[in-house]
């Protein structure tokens, strides 16, 4: 996430009002490095792939970039295993790292098809989304809806459930009518809610376990402008009345921050009006709230009232311009994540408790709280399989080590039938996680069926999905 | 994070000034799947101002950086530096890509010409 509605200039002017010297600011502005690892590339290494946050790497024997589905189903049947489709890397969890072979879709993008009348759109998976929102612009057609970020591949979003925010609206896998997906046996299969439903449903959210998914069409909508407002209110009084926001508004979400009484909320709406900015969005203004959050602890009592009233004086912040534009937002804080999506109704008990929790074990956090709504699915390995959920993601620094937040906080996920994202860190294994969803056998026998050697299973799909 | 903190603190005399001319030279030669990488990846923040990323042609903000040398900057790219993801999150791209990448969006090569 970023810190939406947060500008370094309102920040500091925030910090001013608040008494915060921006001297002393300044002075304790640091922190914002990636940590060196052991196994940093220096020219003469093999080339490594990692991930978006650096917690996850592999120096795979062969990188295989296809530029046709028939070289991918060759790499699938003789490339050296495990073989794991690494979209752009920016899943958290270890979906990705193996020794074997890694499969990128780059070559395989871009909109292959569409109806103009069904505001359809046949797509490659390794597409990004950051393409793909102004390709169906200009075919007339916009995605419903957006993650916060439009940096991944379409392949990897749909196959690890991502998704945006908005009480009717579904994730990105739900909006899939029919897929394409090269097996490990070599063959190309395709499948619809009539046609292999079994594969569809198991498929559209498979974390690459089945095979590499090629092409998906996409039930869209006409293009759209939407409007985002951002205003910081009362965290208490936002959630007495966070069912009246989250049906008065197409997109509703908002952000908790640890140790303040106060939460951005962000309501976002379509519009007919011109493109219009006031406030400008900086995705580094999260550094700047850290410098003021450990200032502000340094003086007991006091700290804690200037760091909320500091929060408090932000204003309101506007966007209005293409859907596309305004949903998904630039991002380049690094950092780490844990989500969990629990029932809608536990949703705000949820989220009390997570804070709650933060201040009485004064746990030294203070990266805004991402909380959303997304409408239920009957995608087999959804977070939303046939239940509406609230989403509650937790962040820490990359510089800061996230194991002792984190699992200072998971178990209350699990206290309220949490489904962790699987592109995000958790600490469930298949066991715990065959409990939470009710199709979980049907699509470990759809597994054995494609992959019945094992070819696309590296560790950790072996210890979340099984062996 | 100097160069932020003036840059805060220009933003606060209101007299910010993002926009810069984000052309690379045009004289550096990528191969097909290399300036595909460039235009779907690499611009999404080195084209796209307001994301903490030097952008391409800002001749001020790469000067500096080039001055730490090739090796420097390509390392920081495969490794991630601060905003920078790990590979640019371009993993289909080998060491050759990168190198290339680098020099173009950094205006390396055309800077060596001058």
């Amino acid at each position: 996430m970023r810190a939406r509605g947060l500008t370094r200039r309102e920040l500091l002017r925030g910090a001013l009002a608040a008494g915060v010297s921006g001297a002393a600011l300044a002075a304790c502005s640091r922190g914002n490095e990636r940590p060196a690892r052991s196994d940093d590339w220096s020219p003469g290494r093999s080339l490594p792939w990692r991930n978006w946050s650096g917690i996850e790497s592999c120096v795979p024997a062969q990188r295989g970039v296809p530029a046709s589905e028939q070289e991918l189903t060759a790499l699938l049947r003789d490339a050296p295993a495990p073989l794991r489709p690494a979209g752009t890397g920016h899943s958290f969890s270890a979906l990705v790292p193996s020794a074997g072979t890694l499969v990128f879709l780059d070559a395989l993008a871009g909109i292959t098809a569409s109806d103009a009348a069904r505001f359809e759109a046949e797509v490659w998976t390794g597409t990004r989304l950051s393409q793909l929102g102004p390709a169906l612009a200009a075919l007339g057609q916009a995605m419903p809806n957006l993650p916060d970020i439009d940096y991944q591949t379409l392949g990897g979003a749909i196959a690890t459930s991502t998704h945006g925010t908005g009480a009717t609206l579904g994730s990105l896998a739900s909006r899939v009518t029919e897929l394409t997906l090269a097996t490990p046996a070599g063959e190309l299969l395709r499948c619809d809610a009539r046609e292999n439903a079994e594969l569809f449903h198991a498929a559209r959210t498979s974390l690459g376990a089945l095979g590499v998914v090629t092409r998906v069409r996409l039930a869209n909508r006409a293009a759209f402008r939407a409007l985002e407002v951002s205003r910081f209110v009362e965290l208490d009084a936002l959630l007495a009345g966070l069912a009246h926001e989250r049906d008065a508004n197409r997109h509703f979400e908002f952000y908790a921050f640890p140790h303040a009484d106060v939460a951005l909320a962000i309501a976002t709406n379509e519009s007919a009006e011109p493109p219009r900015k006031s406030g400008a969005d900086d995705p580094e203004a999260v550094y700047l709230l850290r410098s003021l959050f450990r200032l502000t602890r340094r003086v007991p009592g006091l700290g804690a009232r200037l760091y909320d009233a500091f929060l408090r004086h932000q204003p309101p912040t506007q966007h209005l311009d293409a859907s596309h534009a305004v949903l998904a937002h630039p991002r380049t804080v690094p950092f780490n994540e844990m989500e969990y999506t629990v029932p809608a109704a536990a949703g705000p008990e949820c989220i009390r408790a997570v804070l709650a929790e933060i201040r009485a074990r004064d746990l030294p956090v203070c990266f805004p709280i991402e909380c959303r709504f997304v409408r239920a699915d009957d995608v087999w390995l959804s977070m939303f399989h046939e239940r509406d959920g609230f989403t509650i993601s937790i962040h820490q620094y990359v510089d800061e080590d996230w194991r002792p937040y984190f699992a200072a906080i998971e178990p209350i996920f699990w206290k309220f039938g949490g489904r962790p994202h699987w592109g995000k860190l958790h600490s469930l294994d298949a066991p715990r996680l065959s409990e939470l969803y009710p199709r979980w056998s049907d699509f470990a026998r759809v597994r054995r069926s494609l992959d019945p050697g094992g070819r696309l299973t590296n560790a950790h799909l072996a210890r979340i999905l099984g062996g | 994070m100097r160069w932020r903190w003036a840059l805060a603190l220009l933003c606060l005399a209101g007299s910010c000034s993002c926009e810069r001319d984000r052309e690379p030279a045009a004289d550096v030669q990528l191969s097909a799947a290399q300036a595909r990488a460039y235009q779907t990846i690499c611009a999404s923040c080195h084209a796209r101002p307001g994301t903490g990323a030097p952008l391409v042609g800002d001749e001020v903000a790469w000067r500096e950086r080039r001055a730490l040398g090739a090796e420097t900057l390509v390392a920081r790219t495969v490794n991630g530096w601060r905003g920078m993801p790990p590979l640019g999150t371009c993993g289909a791209c080998s060491e050759t890509d990168l190198r290339a990448l680098v020099a173009y969006v950094s205006g390396s090569a055309a800077a060596e010409r001058r």
